[in-house]
């Protein structure tokens, strides 16, 4: 009788000491993720704004400059237009990748034409080469445009390399029963009608994610916007946050705040369709 | 063991699946060439019009607005093949004849740019053959139409059937269009740079010239180049494996631990590494590079510790460096794994697991048996991606340790990725020809080891077994 509460009693506590360990990870993952945020976080509201001025992780004293700065003191770094250059990129190339994202993939998905199969091989193929293979060759092709120097050259390479990525949005259109296709053309309508009526209702999450990676991208890249820009009025913040030294840090802080919001509010509300996968259909057949 | 047969025995069928695949060749051309033969032999006076000028058929079967589509489509090649085209063609081969010479005003070729208008010829050339023949096959369709005595289409019906039956060809064409000039133009253009001098004292004005496989040789022997390259291709391939091994394990591990039932509040966990994922990557890199500067936080405990400042990411830095460089690149990771295991986890048959339990399996022995094998089956292609990803991780060291160089490499520093040696190459230093023959050396290597771990994975070779 004894005995086997004492088992019992053993294998309770075994289950408690289980349960402590865990929620000591989880709170030392948790705490690893969130301290650097919270360093940012601190480090945009010190008064002064240099690195070297700070108690280790914190600012001696805390106040709004550094924020004021970035909207008000201009002359050297002009935050505020740096801003609204990256909003127009991101959201022009956003509108214009999505469409042809979706488009393409729609069509490699739903049609079966003689050159698919070719297309689809090769675009596996180029995604293997280095990403920025390419970029002297894309710099040279923009001189020749004359789109150096222009948001317009940037959108256009956004825009124009965006289609490369269609394969989770095909994904997503195979799940769609082509019954529903069927349905549609026998009651006469065409191939456009179908795509516009009916699958891209239906497409909804997808074209959130497809359109929340095509923002994201010029949004934070780096790479691009270096090369292809000249005059700082026309930088992207990312590029522009890279130019501010250690004296500057706060106001790299709150610079950087100021960009990773917009994105965290974006990733959090759509956090669903991401851990649901992509591939769950809207349609159960 | 058991791999390395699998590879050699894939290595022993290759000659022979490669002649099956010769062999094939005559009968599949046949094949294609079956409507061009029946075109040729059937077709009448007003297909063979069409053949010498473009939309002549047509318009002999008064089908006015498309016929002269086709013939301004005649007119404005040859007119841009008169003008430039032939010309960029040809300069393709030369890569320029005559140097420019500002001193007596002489404006040359300029060599880099008749390459790229050089490879726009062949596409624009490619695209003119495809015309043509849409055109001949066009009026063959309409000669066959009129010959069973049914009405050819009218031009308002075949602008329709663009939305309609070939809504792909509509809807592909801006893709399309756009892939070629910004990604398939640029990669076909290094290709080629590959195997030219340019770069170093080789820019324009100077003239630049095919060189065969020199900058092959150069790589791999030349004393300049080859020790660094064997250097940062044995990090490269530590890094890769390592850190996409650290990442795979750990994001697994993570949701894993908020599976767990014991776990309350897992969106309140799980939003730490969310929040983590979202931060745009520079801007984690760069205040990472602040958390480790000398006048950084860290080194301000370490000299409140009564230590020396450290430079973690300074000149001499080469394992500290490498190691917080892995620690950030798991901070960036984690997550997106955590996330992807997640959803996977969610799928997994829960049947199982309970006929484990009843058969007495531990839950150490559940996991290797079960969910690992499940979890590696669901992911395989993700981790190929993940490891070419990491194989090609530029922006870690770019922004922890960017533009600095270290004694015993040439123009790379002890941190530095194949990418980032590529980048300093090429975009800072002007080695465009070795910067390129870098890039295929990195292309060759990453598909071979995609290839050989896809048709040694378990979603290859036991397509069925979880499903």
């Amino acid at each position: 009788m004894n005995k086997a509460k004492a088992k019992v009693v053993k294998a309770k506590s075994k289950k408690v000491f289980n349960v402590v360990i865990t929620y000591c990870i989880l709170s030392i993952v948790a705490f690893i993720f969130f301290f650097p945020c919270l360093w940012l976080i601190l480090a945009s509201f010190s008064k002064s704004g240099s690195i070297y001025s700070f108690d280790g992780f914190f600012p001696t004293e805390y106040g709004f400059d550094a924020f004021k700065a970035l909207f008000t003191d201009t002359v050297m770094y002009n935050y505020k237009r740096w801003f609204f250059n990256t909003l127009f990129i991101a959201v022009m190339s956003c509108i214009l990748g999505t469409l042809l994202t979706i488009l393409t993939a729609y069509c490699m998905s739903r049609f079966r034409f003689k050159s698919r199969k070719a297309m689809m091989k090769a675009t596996l193929l180029l995604g293997m080469f280095p990403s920025f293979m390419g970029t002297i060759a894309v710099y040279l092709i923009m001189t020749q445009f004359n789109l150096i120097n222009q948001h317009w050259g940037l959108i256009l390479i956004y825009s124009a390399q965006a289609p490369m990525g269609y394969m989770v949005q095909k994904g997503f259109f195979d799940t769609i029963p082509y019954s529903i296709d069927e349905a549609a053309r026998i009651d006469g309508a065409s191939n456009f009608t179908v795509f516009v009526k009916f699958i891209l209702p239906l497409s909804k999450p997808m074209l959130v994610y497809t359109a929340l990676t095509s923002f994201t991208w010029p949004w934070s890249d780096f790479i691009l916007p270096k090369m292809l820009l000249i005059d700082k009025d026309l930088y992207t913040v990312a590029v522009g946050l890279m130019s501010l030294g250690e004296t500057e840090f706060a106001r790299f802080a709150a610079g950087s705040i100021f960009i990773a919001i917009p994105i965290i509010l974006l990733y959090f509300c759509l956090v669903k369709y991401m851990i649901n996968g992509m591939a769950a259909g809207a349609v159960k057949e | 063991m058991k791999a390395l047969d699998t590879i050699t025995a894939k290595f022993k069928n290759l000659p022979s699946a490669v002649a099956k695949k010769f062999r094939a060749i005559p009968s599949e051309l046949a094949g294609k060439f079956a409507g061009a033969k029946e075109i040729l032999t059937q077709g009448n006076g007003k297909v063979t019009a069409s053949m010498l000028v473009m939309g002549l058929g047509q318009l002999i079967y008064r089908q006015w607005i498309k016929g002269f589509m086709y013939l301004f489509v005649q007119a404005a090649f040859i007119v841009y093949f008169v003008l430039t085209g032939a010309g960029d063609l040809f300069g393709l081969f030369t890569l320029g004849t005559r140097e420019g010479n500002a001193w007596y005003g002489v404006e040359g070729d300029n060599s880099v740019v008749m390459l790229i208008t050089g490879i726009l010829s062949v596409f624009i050339i490619f695209l003119y053959i495809m015309l043509y023949i849409s055109n001949v096959k066009d009026a063959y369709r309409t000669q066959c139409a009129v010959d069973t005595l049914k009405e050819p289409l009218s031009f308002k019906k075949e602008v329709g059937a663009l939305l309609d039956k070939s809504f792909h060809k509509t809807a592909l064409a801006l893709p399309v269009i756009g892939v070629c000039v910004f990604s398939i133009l640029p990669i076909v253009f290094m290709i080629l740079i590959a195997f030219t001098n340019y770069g170093g004292d080789v820019v324009p004005p100077a003239l630049v010239d095919w060189v065969g496989f020199k900058n092959f040789g150069k790589i791999l022997s030349l004393g300049q180049f080859a020790p660094t390259f064997f250097k940062i291709f044995g990090w490269n391939m530590l890094w890769a494996v390592l850190s996409t091994a650290l990442n795979y394990f750990a994001g697994l591990g993570l949701a894993l631990l908020l599976n767990k039932k014991c776990v309350k509040g897992k969106a309140i966990w799980r939003a730490f590494p969310i929040l983590a994922y979202a931060i745009p990557g520079f801007i984690t890199l760069l205040g990472f590079k602040f958390m480790f500067s000398y006048g950084g936080p860290i080194n301000y405990y370490i000299q409140q510790g009564g230590g020396e400042v450290v430079g973690f990411l300074g000149l001499d830095a080469k394992w500290t460096a490498r190691f917080l460089g892995l620690g950030v690149n798991a901070w960036i990771s984690i997550p997106s794994t955590m996330l992807l295991a997640t959803g996977i986890l969610s799928n997994v048959n829960t049947d199982l697991y309970e006929a484990a339990r009843v058969d007495g399996a531990s839950s150490w022995k559940q996991f290797i048996k079960i969910t690992l094998p499940y979890v590696l089956f669901a992911t395989t292609p993700v981790l190929i991606s993940q490891f070419i990803g990491n194989f090609n991780n530029f922006g870690i060291f770019y922004f922890l340790r960017g533009g600095l160089y270290v004694d015993g490499y040439f123009l790379a520093s002890d941190t530095d990725l194949l990418i980032n040696w590529l980048y300093n190459m090429s975009i800072d230093n002007n080695y465009y020809s070795i910067g390129a023959a870098i890039s295929l050396v990195i292309f060759a290597i990453t598909s071979v080891i995609s290839l050989t771990v896809y048709v040694l994975s378990p979603s290859y070779k036991q397509e069925e077994t979880f499903r």
